[in-house]
């Protein structure tokens, strides 16, 4: 098959590592982690590529997503020649962790957890909420703190830094999700580091990459939703996450 | 003479210390408490107007907010005194699981600036404490927000529990936050859904009214069926 892969670069040290051994034709189309700080942006980006692969490559047997819902950012996504794939993910820490169902245990057992990656480490995007879509996040930057200085004043800019930082106090864990790939430890330590920081209990937790390989070999069961030319992808609101609707005309 | 301008034009720029240098000066002169407090409510709608068009975001908000509740703070004892107290009581949360809070706070703040008393129940809200909470206090709303899809679905068992809480028939649900849509708050039965902080307040205040007879409005009400209510 042909494959044309519109992928998150949270996820590009496994997809780099499957994409060797895959038995089929992959293009890959890698976005900035940095979009999701807008659901809408995002949205409108990957449906561009959508757009622009529909028309450039008549060839290809499918369009494969390495997204999840991600706070609701591909519900909308149109697919109007070629089938749209995605995994049933409400995000990349389910990807990473390998099923809907060890993301659920995970986030019922610690619901304080932030979740690092290899990819998001050395991008910097590490904290700065892309992994669970919190675009109001907002980490200490200097820079930030600089602007509400010179906009709102210092007391305010003291004000603002500890309202919009305050998330990171009911956080209790931090979780590296270690895809066994990388080359050295440099990400794990940050990811400590960056932990230790902010009192968080630091986890390095082993990822499990079979969900987004049988994405990337086409082996698309209930695990993953095929939104067919003409429909639509939407949020289920349900256990299976995602749907596909037919496409408003 | 306290200047009311400069007082709703120092909670718009967020600027505390004036809005209560003015506050405090109005006090002094013996000035009507709801008077003084008047020129802040009406900053605050302001201030969720331009949020609303995007022409402010959660800093302006967040530090505007800030600035009224401190003047309101000298306020608040001579309300009390003189019988003046919010009318409407309304419980918030995040649901549960849900550990996130800044959409959350903004709606809070917003609904005290328009004369709501607001019982924070703070993260990881469940059906039980949203209703044990409205119990106590009489609350005429629950308001639910979630920044997680992952967790949004749990405002589900708020409605349902709301539903069948027969002794508490006129109580009222609103839900909001990033991905919750007015499609999912329709499907749960939510009365009320808003897509930012400042139309929360609206609709609130449109729910509850509702609910109370001093208005109609059947099922979820959404911004345009509110402006066309109105």
């Amino acid at each position: 098959m042909r494959l044309q892969f519109i992928v998150c670069d949270m996820l590009m040290l496994p997809v780099e590592h499957i994409e060797a051994a895959s038995p089929h034709d992959l293009v890959l189309t890698d976005l900035s982690a940095s979009l999701h700080v807008e659901p809408l942006p995002l949205r409108d980006r990957i449906q561009e590529e959508i757009d622009r692969i529909e028309a450039e490559d008549p060839a290809a047997d499918a369009i494969i997503l390495g997204y999840g819902l991600c706070g609701g950012a591909t519900a909308g996504l149109l697919a109007r020649t070629k089938p749209l794939v995605l995994p049933r993910a409400h995000d990349c820490a389910t990807i990473f962790l390998g099923s809907r169902e060890r993301y659920q245990q995970e986030h019922e057992s610690q619901p304080g957890t932030y979740w690092f990656t290899e990819d998001n480490v050395k991008r910097g995007s590490a904290l700065k909420g892309w992994l669970l879509g919190d675009a109001s996040r907002s980490d200490g930057v200097n820079s930030t703190y600089q602007e509400y200085i010179e906009k709102y004043g210092q007391e305010n800019a003291d004000y603002l830094m500890e309202a919009l930082g305050e998330w990171q106090s009911h956080y209790s864990r931090g979780a590296f999700l270690e895809s066994g790939l990388a080359t050295d430890d440099s990400a794990r330590e940050v990811a400590r580091e960056e932990s230790e920081l902010r009192g968080w209990r630091f986890e390095a937790i082993l990822s499990d990459m079979t969900l987004i390989e049988r994405l990337m070999n086409g082996e698309w069961d209930d695990d993953f939703l095929v939104v067919q030319p003409g429909q639509t992808l939407a949020m289920s609101y349900d256990d299976d996450i995602v749907k596909a609707v037919p496409a408003e005309a | 003479m306290a200047d009311f301008e400069r007082l709703q034009a120092a909670v718009e720029a967020g600027d505390r210390d004036t809005a209560v240098e003015i506050t405090q000066a109005g006090i002094d002169e013996g000035l009507d408490p709801h008077a003084i407090l008047t020129p802040m409510t009406d900053a605050m709608a302001v201030v969720g107007e331009r949020f609303s068009r995007q022409e402010v975001f959660v800093p302006e908000m967040l530090i505007s907010a800030r600035a009224m509740k401190g003047a309101v703070a000298l306020l608040e004892p001579l309300l009390i005194s003189a019988g003046i107290k919010p009318d409407k009581t309304a419980v918030l949360g995040t649901i549960r699981g849900d550990l996130h809070d800044i959409g959350k706070n903004l709606v809070g703040m917003m609904l005290k600036g328009a004369n709501f008393e607001v019982v924070d129940l703070g993260t990881n809200t469940t059906a039980d404490d949203y209703l044990a909470a409205a119990r106590e206090h009489h609350a005429d709303l629950i308001g639910c927000s979630a920044l997680l899809t992952t967790t949004m679905g749990g405002m589900r068992d708020v409605t349902a529990a709301v539903a069948e809480a027969d002794d508490m028939p006129d109580l009222r649900v609103i839900v909001g936050g990033a991905p919750v849509t007015l499609e999912f708050a329709t499907d749960i039965g939510a009365h009320g859904w808003a897509p930012d902080a400042a139309s929360a307040v609206h609709m609130a205040t449109a729910v509850v009214e509702a609910a109370r007879g001093e208005r109609d409005a059947d099922g979820v009400i959404h911004p345009e069926a509110l402006a066309a209510s109105a």
